[in-house]
């Protein structure tokens, strides 16, 4: 079982924290994304469990093993760089077989291990090119090749799909889950988009200027963002975000949103009152019905649904809705939320309180 | 049809009119330089001239004869070859580790930086001068520290003697010319991507392995474009051997180009001159034409 630990680690660069101290514990055979917006510290993170960054204090063990005075060719780990990194001078094979030449591999093992990589990753018909006759996803599935052949414990990618085009990035994202599900070797992915981390991971790491926000699987990520920079963070249209506050009515609960107001359970009303943080999904707004009104500021057909921009007093939503476009920008309607769905979070520090409406509901399935 | 076409016919007209305009001055000044010169210097080999006067006689292929004929010429190509692949040798291997060294996280890297390339500006002239003096026989800086480190115990004349003197201006050359080589593999060692060396690491490669697996096949085509250049500009260097032994002790250190110099001014015989000249270049058109080849390559 190859386990990867990181215990209060922790990496400055001179006088600059990026990862004040960073404590996660990936399982063996998950898929767990490092998700964050540029500067978050997700690279570090990953560099400094390949080897490639020493950590400034703290603690990093992959399969119970300290690696802290291990090289990045003796933890047991292969690399995918966004890059790519192929050596350009040599062709597919031999930049495939390159690790096991390093590591003194007979002749014969290195062709069949070649063989057999090549042929899960339908590599065979490129072998003898070089790298700048590949297209990217050729390239990208070298780089993978190169990882895969080794056969490490934990597969380490970064931002490996971000040079492709969207439609290849669709396809390699699905090559990738399958990839994962037949190796079931440990995989630690970093990405700034959240789409890769939410199709692949069994749990996505949220992190935000070095410090881990949310460690969890990807529904309860978006059914239960840990706090408000994760609820905005994740979800696209993001979640819209308004203060509120949250008042006592008789046994009751009830929500101001400017000059709205929602009903809640009465046990909210123990909190009641102060100050909080509302998030509300696109999803979660009910429009054509209900007892608001709001100006229709902008209609953003995709399709299959529509994405609408509201503006309710000061209020500004967003709204999805299914299907082609039925409302104009310019006119009013009326709209509901769905309060069932509501987020609420401390207004002081963001995080998310207990007392929550969604936690009576169960996460829709993952 | 015919007058839809026809603006666009005039149009293209004056743009192959106005592609000729702008062509025009390089090509006039390089036949001014190049073609002009060299085509002279075809035609007055064909004569026997006295140089001051440029006087004389057609003489047909008989300095040609004269050149290859004599063991002059085979000599000091032999001469020439041996200066040019020993200066060239240090100057890459000595260009090679300075660039690797300057491209670390050292002390001090923009000041050795800047440093690196002080022989490179130097002056032949005043370079060959200090040169003279620290190799000096009887009050030269190199022998008194040779003999102050025991390494030889008395003078060594270093320009009187052979091999003292080729292997003295085979130095002072490697000295004079590796920044150029140093400037140009630096340039290249910074564009190769970080990521590979990390690529490498993980992959199980040593330092060693890196240099060799990494550095060196990127270093390839800039390595070969400095050699080649190099190599022409080695061969035909003339100032620098010149003026540290002009071409001695007797003709142990008298290249190609000494020799056209000998004969242009010190025998006043243009004519056989130009043939050397003419041969010179025959030997150096196999580099060039190595030169075209890859950088035409590269092109394409």
């Amino acid at each position: 079982m190859v386990q990867v630990v990181f215990d209060k680690v922790r990496k400055a660069f001179g006088d600059t924290v990026t990862i004040p101290g960073l404590d996660l514990v990936i399982e063996s055979g998950e898929f767990v994304s490092l998700l964050g917006p540029s500067g978050c510290g997700k690279s570090t993170t990953l560099r400094m469990l390949a080897g490639l960054e020493q950590p400034s204090g703290g603690r990093i063990s992959i399969g119970g093993r300290d690696v802290a005075n291990l090289p990045p060719a003796e933890r047991d780990i292969a690399m995918v760089f966004q890059s790519y990194a192929l050596y350009p001078h040599m062709t597919v094979a031999e930049n495939i077989r390159y690790p096991l030449r390093k590591r003194g591999v007979p002749k014969p093992e290195q062709a069949t291990r070649l063989a057999e990589v090549a042929a899960l990753l339908q590599l065979e018909p490129l072998l003898d090119r070089k790298p700048r006759q590949l297209s990217g996803g050729q390239q990208q599935r070298v780089a993978l090749g190169r990882a895969l052949v080794r056969d490490p414990s934990v597969f380490l990618l970064d931002e490996p799909l971000s040079n492709l085009d969207a439609a290849l990035r669709a396809h390699m994202r699905a090559e990738l889950i399958e990839l994962h599900r037949r190796l079931g070797k440990t995989m630690v992915y970093v990405t700034h988009d959240q789409l890769e981390a939410m199709t692949m991971s069994t749990r996505i790491a949220v992190m935000k200027d070095g410090v881990l926000q949310q460690f969890a699987p990807p529904a309860e990520i978006y059914d239960r963002p840990a706090n408000r920079f994760v609820a905005g963070f994740i979800g696209t249209p993001s979640m819209a975000l308004a203060e509120a506050t949250l008042l006592r009515d008789g046994g009751g609960a009830r929500l101001q949103i400017g000059a709205m107001m929602i009903d809640l359970p009465g046990r909210h009303a123990a909190a009641a009152p102060c100050a909080v943080t509302v998030g509300i999904r696109p999803e979660d707004i009910v429009v054509g019905q209900g007892p608001w009104q709001a100006l229709v500021r902008l209609v953003e057909p995709t399709g299959h649904e529509t994405i609408v921009a509201l503006e309710a007093g000061d209020l500004a939503l967003t709204a999805r809705i299914p299907g082609g476009p039925r409302l104009h920008a310019g006119e009013t309607v009326a709209f509901d939320v769905n309060r069932a769905r509501l987020h609420l979070f401390a207004a002081d520090d963001g995080h998310r309180l207990a007392l929550d409406i969604t936690d009576t509901t169960p996460p829709r399935s993952a | 049809m015919a007058e839809a076409a026809l603006p666009g016919a005039r149009l293209e007209r004056r743009d192959a009119l106005l592609g000729l305009a702008l062509i025009a001055p390089t090509v006039l000044v390089l036949g001014a330089v190049i073609v002009y010169p060299l085509l002279s210097a075809i035609y007055l080999s064909l004569f026997s001239l006295y140089t001051p006067t440029l006087e004389g006689h057609w003489v047909g292929l008989a300095n040609y004869r004269a050149v290859f004929g004599s063991g002059g010429f085979w000599s000091a190509l032999a001469t020439t070859a041996v200066w040019t692949v020993g200066t060239l040798t240090l100057q890459v291997l000595f260009g090679l580790a300075m660039a690797l060294l300057l491209h670390q996280n050292i002390l001090f890297r923009s000041l050795a930086r800047s440093l690196v390339l002080f022989p490179y500006f130097l002056s032949t002239v005043v370079a060959v001068l200090v040169w003279r003096w620290l190799f000096n026989d009887l009050y030269g800086v190199v022998n008194h520290a040779l003999m102050a480190a025991g390494i030889i115990d008395a003078p060594v004349s270093w320009l009187g003697t052979m091999p003292n003197a080729m292997l003295s201006i085979i130095v002072v050359g490697a000295w004079k010319f590796f920044p150029f080589v140093v400037i140009a593999i630096l340039a290249r060692l910074q564009t190769i991507p970080e990521a590979l060396y990390e690529a490498a690491r993980i992959d199980g490669a040593g330092p060693v392995s890196r240099f060799f697996d990494i550095t060196l096949p990127q270093l390839r085509d800039v390595l070969t474009i400095v050699i080649l250049l190099r190599t022409v500009w080695d061969f035909k260097e003339f100032d620098l051997i010149y003026l540290m032994t002009g071409g001695g002790p007797v003709n142990g250190t008298r290249t190609l180009p000494l020799i056209v110099y000998q004969q242009a001014f010190g025998l006043n015989q243009m004519g056989l001159a130009a043939a050397h000249a003419v041969a010179m270049m025959l030997v150096m058109l196999v580099f060039m034409l190595a030169y075209l080849r890859r950088a035409g390559g590269r092109v394409a």
